[in-house]
Order: structure tokens, then sequence, then C-alpha cells
């Protein structure tokens, strides 16, 4: 509780994530499961956050109810001044086309589609024209490292350049928040360090806040702000901040 | 989302999957061509139907008869059809034409070749447009002079006098030239019969054989000595002409086919056995109808067949129709089929769009158009098969032998173009309504569940 009393008042910008007293409750049988537990935070602009915890605890619900994907069973999330819990589905996806990116597991690229065509799904869900469009795809697939993969089918491609793709159609609808649930649960530790500092890079660059689930302690270590949470209850938050430099 | 995108991404799904596709695609195939071909069956029987009654008269033509005209009971003057009650027709709603039909037997001849009792018609303007003339031109109609029109088997009257032997018995047409030669008519038969057998009449004076009137010959009705349509056996001359002629030719004397009063005295107007009245719309014939036998006419048309004609072609339609959308009906639920088939191997991609923020109405939409399209393909390949299996159906010598023994000609599968078009619509609304509900149910999976989806 103290660390966002004390985060607020260090930066004079609202907070652009703000949750308040969270539960998510489901019924297994007869008996409840908390999967969150009143669970408070808030999260700044261009913050880097990694949400830690072992399997079970909750971190990804989390990440779901956030990103509007889940309702919670109590509690307000306040994303940039809009309260997404009471939101339908229908204006939950509007609200996810405008200001969300989203990075999986599992990459999730649209397998009848090269890379270029993956990265420019998004935008024409919001009915960009198709040569802008190709445009901007073919300019952040530059930024993440894929001018030679541009017209790779989703198969013709390794895991670490899949997760490229993916971050790149994370990051091409410019959104203010990306959410990766644990987006180097499939790659080796190689990998995970090029994506993950690559990740940082963009962020930081463009002011995006980035919010990742991991369980993996090491990888939330590249974060600025660390929650860690088990059995839906936050345990800590720690926050460090890292210089470019020092990983490279 | 633009809906071009759409369109390409729905396109692109069915390319993913062409067996599957094609399959489908057959199915509608089958169901569009079975419906259309059906169908233009019925059409075709029942404009060929149609046709025949066509061929039998006008289908706004009524036909008005009087009873009075042969019984005579002694007591008031008896409903004849006279020139006040044409003008009476003429009035009616919807009426756009009346014409009296003024039979007149007459004798006709030609060098050595005499037709007798050919029947002369005087009618009106509105009669004799409804014919169409082969050689020369129609009649003059200004009321001055007599000329005719002959019937086109008219000619099949004339025998030669001196040789005998008629067409009926030599098979022979009569050399006679309507047209070139003069035509003698003999309006006063029973004059000339009289004069013939001894000359003299019931009195006992005798009788000069009737003059000889020289008549002008307009033209002769469309169609060859052999070919017969309704206008072929009479000959057609001006109403108001055959009136004066007739009038000059008896003076005061009753003029046959004429009823005369309880004294045994002609009526000094013409009294009409049989009119014409000609209505606007074909619907509009039986009120008409039901006006003109309140006035105490008969009335008759050809309406009346044609309405139960065209219910029977109607059930047979039905029938027809229902046959091919049975299997327009498989193939509705070879589309459903398909299309839940797709939503479940295509959950995951449906819960990534939608977590990427394709909006619902989106994702409805496509699998929508998926399925129309398979509807449009499947009914434009169907429509080309229906007019192919068509072709073949209107050509085969089978066929025409049938319709050859039932009397008509034309083609017995006729594809109209609002039946195409309809069958096309059919097609893309029914691809659509069996995509509808696996259309909605992939707009409402929930994006967690489709990406945890392994």
């Amino acid at each position: 509780m103290a660390e966002i009393t004390e985060t607020t008042e260090k930066k004079k910008e609202p907070p652009i994530i703000r949750v308040k007293n969270l539960y998510k409750v489901y019924r297994v049988g007869e008996s409840k499961v908390f999967a969150l537990n009143g669970v408070d935070f808030s999260l700044n602009r261009g913050e880097f956050c990694a949400v830690v915890g072992p399997s079970g605890s909750g971190k990804s619900t989390l990440l779901n109810m956030m990103a509007g994907l889940e309702k919670p069973s109590k509690g307000e999330i306040i994303i940039a001044g809009t309260h997404i819990e009471r939101m339908t589905e229908k204006e939950l996806v509007t609200f996810r086309r405008e200001n969300v990116g989203f990075i999986f597991q599992s990459y999730n690229l649209l397998k009848t589609m090269n890379a270029v065509e993956n990265v420019a799904l998004p935008l024409s869900f919001r009915g960009i024209p198709k040569k802008i469009r190709l445009e901007k795809a073919r300019k952040y697939l530059k930024l993440v490292g894929l001018e030679k993969q541009m017209n790779h089918m989703a198969n013709e491609m390794s895991g670490g350049q899949q997760q490229r793709v993916g971050i790149a159609r994370a990051l091409v609808v410019n959104p203010r928040i990306i959410f990766a649930d644990e987006p180097t649960g499939n790659l080796d530790s190689k990998t995970t360090k090029e994506v993950l500092k690559l990740m940082r890079r963009i962020v930081r660059e463009q002011k995006q806040t980035l919010i990742m689930v991991t369980h993996d302690n090491y990888l939330a270590g590249f974060a600025d702000k660390q929650i860690h949470i088990v059995d839906g209850k936050i345990l800590k938050i720690e926050e460090q901040h890292h210089e470019d430099e020092e990983e490279l | 989302m633009r809906f071009l995108d759409l369109l390409v991404m729905s396109v692109n799904n069915l390319r993913r999957r062409k067996l599957r596709t094609a399959l489908t695609v057959l199915g509608v195939i089958v169901g569009t061509a079975s419906i259309v071909v059906m169908m233009s069956l019925g059409i075709g029987m029942s404009e060929m139907q149609m046709e025949i009654l066509e061929s039998y008269g006008s289908m706004t033509a009524i036909n008005v008869y009087s009873d009075a005209y042969y019984q005579q009971d002694g007591s008031s003057d008896p409903n004849y059809m006279t020139d006040d009650v044409i003008e009476q027709f003429r009035r009616l709603g919807h009426v756009t034409g009346v014409s009296p039909l003024l039979n007149y037997s007459v004798m006709m001849r030609q060098g050595q070749y005499t037709a007798s009792y050919v029947n002369l018609i005087g009618v009106t303007r509105d009669y004799m447009e409804q014919i169409s003339v082969g050689e020369g031109t129609y009649p003059k109609m200004d009321g001055s002079e007599v000329e005719l029109l002959f019937g086109n088997m008219v000619i099949q009257n004339f025998s030669n006098g001196k040789r005998g032997g008629s067409y009926y018995e030599t098979g022979e047409l009569p050399d006679v030239d309507l047209m070139g030669q003069p035509i003698f008519v003999v309006y006063d038969m029973d004059a000339y019969y009289q004069s013939m057998n001894g000359g003299t009449n019931a009195d006992g004076t005798s009788v000069k054989p009737p003059k000889k009137y020289l008549v002008p010959v307009a033209g002769i009705v469309e169609g060859g000595p052999t070919d017969y349509n309704m206008y072929s056996w009479d000959v057609y001359t001006d109403l108001e002409a055959l009136k004066t002629q007739l009038r000059k030719v008896f003076k005061k004397n009753p003029i046959p086919g004429q009823p005369t009063n309880k004294k045994g005295k002609p009526y000094n107007y013409f009294i009409y056995s049989s009119a014409v009245v000609y209505v606007d719309e074909i619907d509009n014939v039986k009120d008409v109808q039901t006006v003109i036998s309140d006035m105490g006419f008969q009335a008759s048309s050809n309406s009346e067949w044609m309405e139960q004609s065209k219910k029977q072609s109607q059930i047979t339609q039905m029938v027809l129709g229902g046959i091919g959308a049975v299997s327009l009906f498989v193939a509705a639920i070879g589309i459903a089929n398909t299309m839940m088939m797709s939503i479940y191997e295509r959950t995951k991609e449906i819960g990534v769009m939608k977590v990427l923020g394709c909006d619902m109405g989106n994702i409805r939409n496509m699998f929508l158009m998926e399925s129309g399209f398979i509807g449009l393909m499947g009914g434009m390949v169907g429509l080309i098969l229906s007019y192919s299996l068509s072709y073949v159906m209107n050509h085969l010598p089978a066929v025409s032998q049938v319709m050859g023994m039932m009397g008509t000609e034309g083609n017995i599968s006729r594809i109209p173009l609002w039946l195409a078009g309809m069958a096309l619509v059919f097609a893309i609304v029914v691809g659509m309504v069996a995509g509808f509900f696996p259309a909605v149910r992939a707009m409402k999976l929930s994006p967690l569940a489709a990406i945890r989806n392994e």
C-alpha cells in the first residue's frame, strides 16, 4: 500500500492503470476458489512491470482482467480514467482495439498469413487501408529485426522469430498498454534475453506501458517494477531502475 | 474493418479448405439446379398452355351473345342487341373497344368459281385491329364502301361451277386470285336461287336474278390457306359500309337474318346476334363480364379457362419447385455443417482476433460472408448447369416428338430472367441463413476460452 501512494506522489501524471480491491472467485463444485483475493496497485505510464508468481497464484487472471478478457467478481480496474469492469463485451473489444497490444506465450500468429500480414492484422480491424497498414507493419518488423523474414509464413520461422512477429503485432497499433503473458515461455534462454531486451528498449523508446506475466524471478528482474503474487494476494512490490547499457 | 478486407479474409478462409468448400458448393449447385429446372418445366408448361389458349382468341376479349335474337315471344320487344346497347357497352369502365358482329351470308364469284354461304361479317375498327393482315392492307373503315378482308382459308370455299369438285373432294386449291382478279358479291342469295330454280317466288311472280356487285378486296388474313386461326373462315368488312350496302340492296324489304316485329315487318335498325367487348386488362375481364350478364346478355371469355389453367399450373409449379427445394434444403444443412466445422477448427484464431480487437460484428459478418459465398458460387454454377440442362431438354428429339403429339411447339423448359435472378438471390440467402447460427456462435466465443484452446 505504501508503495502506491509513494509512486503517485512521485509523478504528477495520474497512473495509467489503477487496480482497486480486485477479487476473482471461481466456483468449483460446492467450494469457492479465490483466484484473486483483494489486489491493489497502480502503474504509471512508460513503466515495465512484471507480475511474478508461481503457477496458480492468479497472475494470469489478473492480466486477463486488466485486458478485459475476464470479468472481475468484485473491485475496480481503471485504465486511463475508464472503468473497464463495467464495460460490455462490445465496448471491451473496442477498448482493446484502441488501447491494448497483446503478446501471447504461444505467439498465436495466423498460420494462413505471412509475417507482414500478421502484423498488419490488428490495423485492419481499425479499418486502415491496406497500403498504409502494410507499410507500418514493415516498419515494425524492421524494428524487431525481421527484415529478411517479412514474407515468411508463420510455420517457416523459429520460435524466437515468431515471437518477434508477435511483438511487432502488439506494437504496430501504437497501444498505450502492452500485455504479455509468459512471452518467453516457449523460447530458449538466449532468445529469451534478446526478446526481453527488445521489448524493454521499444517500450522505453515509445513511452508505452508493458505488463508481463512470468513465473521466473530472473526474467522479472528485467522489469522496472515487480509485483509478486502468491495465492491471489500481492506479496510485495519491488522497484528497480535499469540503465540500458548495463544489460548490453 | 473495411468491407474489402473482410471479403478478402472470407475468400482466403474458403480457399484454405478447397475440397471441403468445393463439396459444399456442389451441394448448393445440385440444389439450385434442381429448383430452377423443376420450375422452368412448370413455367414452360403453363406458358405453353397460355399460348394454346391465346391462339383461340384474345385473352381480354368478351364474346357477347343475345338470346333474344332467336326467341321471339309475343309480349314486348325482346332484349335485342342494337347500336344503343353497343354504345352502353362502350361506356362501361375498363372497356377499350366494342364491335358488334353483323353476320351476313353472301355468295361470291370469280370467273367460273363460286363460293356460296360465305360469312361476311361487318365489324368496327376495334375488331379489325385485332386481325393481323398477311397480304394487302386493312379495308377502308370510313363507312363509304364495302371492302373485303378475306380469311386465309376462305379460298377453300370456292368451287368450279362447271367442272364441279370442291377443295374437299379434290384437295386442290381453286384457281382463284383474290387480290388480283375482281370478286363479285351477290347479297340476295334467296333471289339468286329462286331465279335459278324456275324464276318464281311464293307469289308466283317471276324473280329477276339479283344484281352482282363488284367489291374490292383490301387484303387477306395472315397465314397460308391451311393455317387455322380464329379469323380464317370469315370475310370481314366495315360495319357501317355493310349496313349501308344492305339497305341499298334490300330497300324496304326485310334483310335476311334480321328479325322482324310481331307484324312481320322489319325493324328500321340493325339487330346483332353477337358482339365482342375488349377490356383493358385481363384482371378486369371478369367484372365487365358480370356487368354485361346483368344487362341480360350472355357473355363468355377465355379468361375463365385461363383462370382455371392458371390455378392448375400454379399447383404444378409449386409441386415441382417443392421437389427442388428439398435438395436445396439438404444443401443448406451441408453449409451449416461446413461452417460449424470451420468454427471448431478456427476457434483459436477467432479468439486471437477478438483479443486483438476485432469487432464481434466483423467476426459474424466474416462467417456470414463465407457461407453467403458458398451460396453465391453454388447458385452461379447451378444456374449454368440449369441453362445447359434446359437446353438439352428442349433439344431432345424425344421431347419434341411428345410435344408435337400434344399439338404444341416451343420449349418445354423455360428459364425467365426473374427465375435466374431469384435462384441466385435465394442461393445466397440460403447460404447466409444456414451460416447464421454458426456465425453467431463464432461471435460469442469467449476470447479467453478460445486462446486457451491448445
